[in-house]
């Protein structure tokens, strides 16, 4: 830094404006900070602008597609026609505009000072912010909290060229469906592409060297997983090399790691140990006295409600309240073919600790509900620690798992048992009752299903 | 360092918590090192806690009125105003209180607590590894953390009509509020009243008062009124006595520590005059003057709070009339003293004015019968009316 840098005073400086930054903005703010955040491209993150929220429009298009033609079987006249893809991408831009403004209207209430530009440190207390070419900021900083996510990995022998290989945020603004499409990935993200454009029309590989598709979820998962994407239409290879099968088609989605955001921000010059892996945070989020990281650059799932609960602890954490990051539950969601919501720990890994598990498995080809709706392929499998009753992990896989997850998140959140959850009256007919009669099944008193004679 | 948590420490004989009476400093202030940072209140003392370093304070980890263990972390204060590595960071939160920080769910050894209850628990600086969950399975109430902070598992009641000023209980006027339901509640009181000549003690005291003053000494009149009762001790040992409910055993004293009750802007303080029986009486003035008005600034220490095995309570000073007095847990018996004032007696078959003391003895019944009680106070009432003994 030269000697005259002009320099604004930043009480609170978040970088990233993404879900982790904006929300630890607005709970800073709500505490009486007074907050700046740099965001270098558009407010929301990836998750905003081309992660969840754009995903999931174009998931519920494509299942929107899928049940319009099966109810084709159930006495409605048939879906016909190509989707128009041109028509989705705008009212996916406008549903974008929407939050962004929306993010941006908060922000600005909470009077958050917002900045858009490129961010590194020059200092242990001091910030440059590149606002355009040949326009730079400085900002001197009482606290600052990095917050700038993760971005795609490439795959080896498959680069991302920006057209024809791409990553997965770059699929869902195509404006065409393509005939032939190679989706490289073992994730959640690679799953839940593949079956949307298999059901948008396009032929669809999956290729990974994994052994299994959502390989850290529970073992059930992934056979749901795998057997959803076949019944899709999707050609499953597992354990095979992604890049050998690239050549013939016409588009390919590679979805593998993500990698923190940390290589421009110079955290050298700040005295924060450089690293590209990851950000270790204390659970105060702190990194040291003054610097918080949240988000995808601590590590971690890159989940943005995991984000977004690290902005809400950071931003107590700021105002000197004693906040910490005490999730016992942190729920996840694959919106695939079937849908699919895991929480807590799988039985393979509560064994692994050493703790005893009794298991409720219930098949929804026996609710009621899921007749009705021909979705019997799933199920709900709960996971107790024998020794107190008390649930400890959900896994489950058929419609509407991934908002009947947020009850088992709760149930564990607060110590319920089986015998909590069996004795919760749930609405008939209705999904959720699958998890009512799962408990029962781990009681051992189901009535809708015969258990095995031991 | 970059900044530094200052911990509660041990601040009084083995205490194990205190309570944050009063931040002499806002997040952000910038102390000097020995700069008062903390007011805290224990066992009826209020204490000023210094900044270890000259500093930024940048985290206050408990509000006033809540009650930290000791050694759990008070404050933060940044010592340095640059940032340091990483490294640093990590030493430092090796050493974190744990009721800070993120708890292991039930199955992984941890509590079995709502994530509310969690937060609670971190706004109260409580480890829930030490609460007792009175929930099904052990489950952990917000009530379970409260009580635990309280000392006491029964929940709060709760008043249902809103309105009116609301003010927390605490500090000195909690602690009187919790001794004297104590003392209500489990002691039975029986109080004897007399009516003391107290020409002789009058001019007594009017006369040390005098020679004191002349060597620029003060000379508090409750001194031989402490003098009196340390006497009347010696002679009856079961008035110095306490009663341990919990091992079914009476406690002989060695001791002779009179407590002379105060009245402060926030409420009773009792400090005590240790070993009264033995000091000189030019000693034990001075230090009834000392822990009295250490007492009435708020600034007693705890050590002259603790210890008493006796109180007294003379609202003379006051101008006040004869009232009955609460014992004060686990002593068994607590002297009155009202104003001297000059009454119709009758001397020799002719009524005369004399200056008359009235004095209340109330004992705890369980140990001390009336008839000791009665023969306690003529022997207080003896050594009052004719003072030649206390002038030793």
């Amino acid at each position: 830094m030269v000697a005259g840098d002009k320099s604004d005073p930043a009480d609170v400086l978040i970088i990233g404006g993404g879900p982790a930054g904006y929300v630890c903005a607005l709970r800073a703010a709500q505490n009486g900070r007074s907050v700046t955040l740099i965001e270098r491209d558009r407010l929301g993150g990836v998750c905003l602008n081309e992660g969840c929220i754009p995903s999931k429009q174009l998931a519920v298009f494509a299942a929107a597609k899928a049940g319009a033609e099966r109810l084709a079987a159930a006495g409605m006249p048939a879906f016909a026609g190509a989707p128009d893809m041109r028509a989705f991408q705008k009212s996916r831009a406008a549903t974008i505009a929407t939050l962004v403004e929306g993010v941006a209207a908060l922000l600005a209430a909470a009077g958050v000072n917002t900045v858009a530009g490129n961010a590194w440190f020059v200092g242990r207390t001091r910030v440059c912010v590149e606002l355009g070419e040949e326009s730079v900021r400085y900002f001197d900083f009482k606290d600052v909290v990095i917050a700038t996510g993760s971005s795609a990995v490439e795959l080896e022998g498959l680069p991302f060229d920006g057209d024809r290989v791409v990553e997965p945020s770059r699929a869902l603004g195509w404006q065409f469906v393509p005939e032939n499409l190679l989706v490289a990935g073992d994730d959640y993200v690679a799953l839940e592409l593949a079956v949307a454009y298999a059901r948008l029309g396009s032929r669809v590989t999956l290729v990974t060297k994994s052994e299994r598709l959502l390989p850290d979820f529970d073992l059930d998962i992934s056979a749901a997983a795998q057997r959803g994407a076949k019944a899709t239409g999707i050609t499953v290879r597992l354990s095979e090399d992604p890049a050998p099968h690239a050549g013939g088609a016409e588009r390919v989605i590679v979805s593998t790691a993500r990698r923190p955001n940390l290589e421009q921000l110079q955290l050298g010059a700040a005295g924060i140990a450089p690293s590209t892996t990851q950000l270790v945070v204390d659970d105060h989020l702190r990194i040291d006295r003054h610097v918080f990281a949240i988000g995808d650059v601590t590590g971690g799932l890159p989940l943005a409600h995991r984000a977004m609960a690290q902005g809400r602890v950071a931003g107590d954490v700021l105002a000197g309240k004693p906040a910490a990051m005490d999730v016992h539950a942190l729920p996840r969601a694959v919106f695939a073919e079937p849908e699919m919501a895991a929480v807590g720990s799988t039985e393979a890994a509560a064994g692994e600790v050493g703790v005893e598990v009794d298991v409720g498995r219930f098949p929804l080809g026996a609710l009621g509900r899921a007749v009705a709706e021909s979705a019997v392929s799933g199920f709900a499998k709960l996971v107790f620690a024998r020794q107190s009753g008390m649930v400890i992990g959900a896994h489950l896989a058929g419609p509407r798992a991934t908002e009947l997850i947020a009850e088992m998140a709760l149930a564990i959140e607060m110590g319920a048992t089986a015998e909590d959850i069996a004795l919760t009256v749930h609405a008939h007919p209705t999904f959720a009752e699958s998890l009512m009669e799962a408990a029962e099944v781990a009681v051992g008193r189901p009535v809708h299903i015969r258990l095995p004679k031991r | 360092m970059p900044h530094y948590e200052f911990r509660l420490p041990d601040i009084g004989e083995g205490l194990a918590e205190a309570e944050v009476a009063k931040w002499l400093v806002s997040v952000g202030d910038r102390v000097a090192e020995d700069q008062a940072v903390v007011e805290m209140m224990t066992d009826k003392a209020s204490v000023e806690l210094p900044a270890p370093g000259a500093g930024v304070v940048v985290e206050q980890r408990a509000a006033e009125g809540d009650v930290v263990k000791t050694g759990a972390v008070l404050y933060v204060i940044d010592t340095d105003a640059q940032v340091g590595v990483a490294q640093a960071a990590h030493e430092t939160s090796g050493a974190k209180s744990p009721a800070t920080v993120g708890t292991a769910p039930p199955e992984a050894g941890g509590v079995l607590a709502p994530p509310a209850v969690r937060k609670l628990a971190r706004e109260l600086g409580v480890d829930l590894g030490q609460v007792k969950g009175t929930g099904p399975g052990g489950r952990i109430s917000a009530e379970d953390v409260q009580g635990h902070v309280a000392g006491a598992a029964r929940p709060r009641a709760v008043a249902a009509e809103p309105g009116g000023n609301r003010l927390r209980l605490r500090g000195v006027q909690k602690r009187m509020a919790e001794t004297m339901t104590l003392s209500a509640r489990t002691i039975p009181h029986v109080t004897g009243f007399h009516e003391l000549d107290a020409a002789e003690f009058s001019q007594l005291v009017t006369k040390l008062r005098q020679a004191a003053q002349a060597r620029g000494k003060r000379f508090p009149f409750d001194t031989l009124l402490v003098r009196a009762a340390a006497l009347a001790l010696r002679r009856h040992p079961i008035f110095n006595a306490s009663l341990d409910e919990e091992r079914g055993e009476i406690v002989m004293h060695d001791d002779v520590n009179v407590g002379v009750a105060t009245a402060t802007g926030d409420g009773l303080i009792v400090p005590v005059v240790k070993k009264a029986d033995k000091l000189s009486l030019d000693d034990l003035a001075l230090e009834v003057e000392r822990v009295t008005a250490a007492a009435r600034a708020g600034k007693s220490a705890l050590t002259d709070l603790q210890g008493g095995t006796f109180t007294i309570s003379n609202t003379g000073a006051w101008r006040g009339g004869l009232g009955t007095s609460l014992i004060r847990p686990a002593e068994l018996a607590i002297v009155g003293f009202g104003q001297i004032e000059d009454r119709a007696v009758v001397r020799e078959g002719r009524v005369v004015a004399r200056p008359v003391m009235p004095m209340s003895v109330t004992f705890d019944h369980r140990l001390i019968d009336g008839e000791q009680g009665l023969k306690f106070g003529l022997t207080l009432r003896g050594l009052i009316e004719d003072p030649s003994q206390l002038a030793k």
